[in-house]
């Protein structure tokens, strides 16, 4: 059972997107995302149809992605546990729902320009965290997220 | 031989041995009728002397007792100007009856039937003239598709992929082909790179192409429930507020189309990208209003649009559409999607998110593009700035219906509009707010010359 966050749960999601025809069916996504637990930090290319690379990243690393997600753990486990319940994101839990609940914004990103790109590549962003919900993930301990 | 060739004029003839026609051929042709300017047109027009050798013989064959016309076809003839000859060696060429009375209805006239049959009566063969063959594009250009399959980028190689800073053809000639002489213009109006470019454009055309959708069949429909009739009230005036927008989008973006030179391809094939996605956009939010017992609302009063609308300029109509109505718009869709009470609306305006960021993409980096290549340019877009803010100032004051519609959708009722009328101004504010970072992204700073009505918004 993967556990959240890390490089092996990104990859196990990554697995179930590449070999999804409906993910492949919302269009190219063309975005280097980084994703913030605490201060754990992880990088996710997509490249054309497919999430092409995960791996850990830095806090330096931010400045060059397109934008990255950032929340607290339990708002992360919370929308996890809320797509795991419902096999994808309810009203209150999608992406850009979160991002207006959170006074700084889920998305995040040192250009205006390239933080748009989770707009534009919104719902296939949003489709690879549904996909979480066909996986059983087990929560590393708040201690592990933020040393 | 002497005889025959003393009535060849000596144009005629000279224009013969030029373009190989024997001169026993043409004193033939002379011989029945045809006049000197009649045979140098011919030969003018490509005509070959073995076409003409079949020309004369199967009009001998007529002479010598072909195929008999029926009365009616006479008496068409007669009526219509068309000798019996000619008739005859039409026939003769195997024409139809009825195909030369209807012929000679629609007003073909002797000489264009005489033409017709010289240059092989539809049925002999054509000679080819393969000089095109020889034409000096760029040759042996192999594009290879990329993992996004084979782009516009992809494409763009070699003497292809070079856009000129100015496009110096006013026909519809292609980048990279050869142009001829004499072709009319096509009324382009935009000649000059900076006027239209960005480097997004190829790409972007690509993201929409492959990232569109469906309303008809993708949007789950039947997940709307009733909603309470002040807050259905509410969707169809949004609904009628923002299909307004797309609708005039669309017809600002489609004027512009023509008059932007053909050198500019990637930006043309774009910009048609965002006419049918605003085409989309009227269609669903039309579709919404209409699908859940309720219906549309009032009219608004527009004052924005016509800052759009009377754009003298393509990147005036770009900054104030696509930089500054479309971050308000955006702001609209993210609220929505925020607070919409289905899955329904969940996906419309998921999707709209995506169609509406890529329009803004195109704006901002065509910005960007301008104001580094023409630096001067930039007090100007300050002017064009100053306009579409007032104007839209202008609609905020006077739109009620709008701002009131949201703020009851958001608070689901309008017992508790107050609550929503700060969402109202929130939405406003992120609006503003990104409309401004993106400015500055483009290097246009517009923090203290913001105008004070929209700056009111962050002080309240």
């Amino acid at each position: 059972m993967p556990t959240f966050p890390s490089v092996e749960w990104f990859n196990a999601i990554k697995d179930i997107v590449n070999n999804d025809p409906n993910f492949r069916q919302l269009g190219t996504v063309d975005a280097v995302v980084g994703v913030k637990v605490e201060n754990k930090i992880y990088q996710l290319t997509f490249e054309a149809f497919e999430c092409t690379d995960v791996r850990d990243a830095s806090e330096s690393d931010l400045r060059d992605m397109d934008f990255w997600l950032e929340q607290p753990y339990d708002l992360w486990k919370d929308m996890l546990d809320n797509i795991k319940k419902h096999g994808a994101a309810d009203l209150s839990h999608t992406l850009n729902t979160i991002d207006l609940n959170i006074p700084e914004g889920l998305a995040r990103s040192t250009d205006g320009y390239r933080r748009d790109a989770f707009y534009r590549f919104n719902q296939s962003i949003q489709d690879f965290f549904n996909a979480s919900a066909k996986i059983d993930t087990q929560y590393a301990p708040a201690e592990a997220v933020t040393a | 031989m002497a005889n025959e060739t003393a009535t060849i004029p000596d144009n005629l003839r000279a224009r013969a041995q030029e373009k190989g026609w024997p001169l026993d051929l043409v004193q033939q042709a002379l011989d029945i009728g045809a006049t000197a300017e009649q045979l140098i047109g011919y030969m003018d027009q490509g005509v070959t002397a073995d076409q003409a050798r079949q020309f004369l013989a199967a009009q001998a064959g007529a002479a010598g007792g072909g195929v008999e016309p029926s009365d009616a076809l006479k008496a068409k003839a007669e009526e219509h100007g068309w000798p019996l000859d000619l008739i005859a060696q039409a026939l003769s060429f195997g024409a139809a009856e009825e195909d030369l009375i209807r012929y000679m209805d629609m007003g073909v006239t002797v000489e264009q039937a005489r033409q017709f049959m010289m240059n092989g009566g539809g049925g002999a063969s054509i000679e080819v003239d393969l000089s095109w063959m020889q034409v000096p594009t760029e040759w042996n250009t192999r594009a290879r598709p990329t993992k996004h399959g084979l782009t516009l980028e992809a494409i763009n190689i070699g003497k292809y992929g070079e856009v000129p800073d100015v496009w110096e053809y006013q026909t519809e000639m292609p980048r990279g082909a050869v142009p001829i002489a004499g072709v009319e213009g096509m009324g382009y109006s935009i000649f000059q790179k900076q006027e239209v470019w960005s480097d997004a454009c190829a790409p972007l055309y690509e993201e929409a192409i492959q990232r569109r959708w469906r309303p008809a069949t993708d949007v789950p429909w039947t997940t709307i429930e009733p909603l309470p009739d002040d807050v259905e009230r509410a969707m169809g005036q949004i609904c009628t507020h923002l299909s307004e927008k797309a609708q005039v989008e669309a017809d600002i973006i489609g004027h512009w189309e023509p008059e932007i030179s053909y050198g500019y391809h990637e930006v043309k094939l774009y910009l048609a990208t965002v006419v049918f996605e605003d085409a989309r956009a009227v269609e669903v939010f039309r579709k919404r209003a209409l699908s859940n017992g309720g219906g549309l609302g009032l009219q608004s009063p527009g004052w924005a649009y016509r800052a759009v609308v009377d754009a003298r300029n393509f990147t005036e109509m770009t900054t104030i559409q696509m930089v500054l109505q479309d971050s308000l718009t955006l702001g609209q869709y993210e609220y929505m999607e925020k607070y919409a009470k289905n899955p329904a609306e969940k996906f419309i305006f998921g999707r709209m998110l995506q169609d509406k960021s890529r329009h803004i993409a195109y704006g901002i980096t065509h910005l960007k593009y301008a104001l580094l290549h023409k630096p001067e340019r930039r007090e100007e877009v300050q002017r064009y700035l100053d306009k579409g803010e007032g104007m839209q100032v202008m609609d905020d004051v006077r739109d009620t219906a709008t701002r009131e519609a949201f703020a009851v959708y958001f608070a689901g009722g309008r017992e508790n509009a107050r609550e929503g009328l700060r969402g109202a101004d929130a939405m406003r504010r992120r609006g503003l707010q990104q409309y401004l970072s993106r400015l500055k992204w483009a290097t246009l700073d517009r923090d203290e010359r913001l105008h004070p009505g929209l700056r009111a918004v962050f002080e309240s």
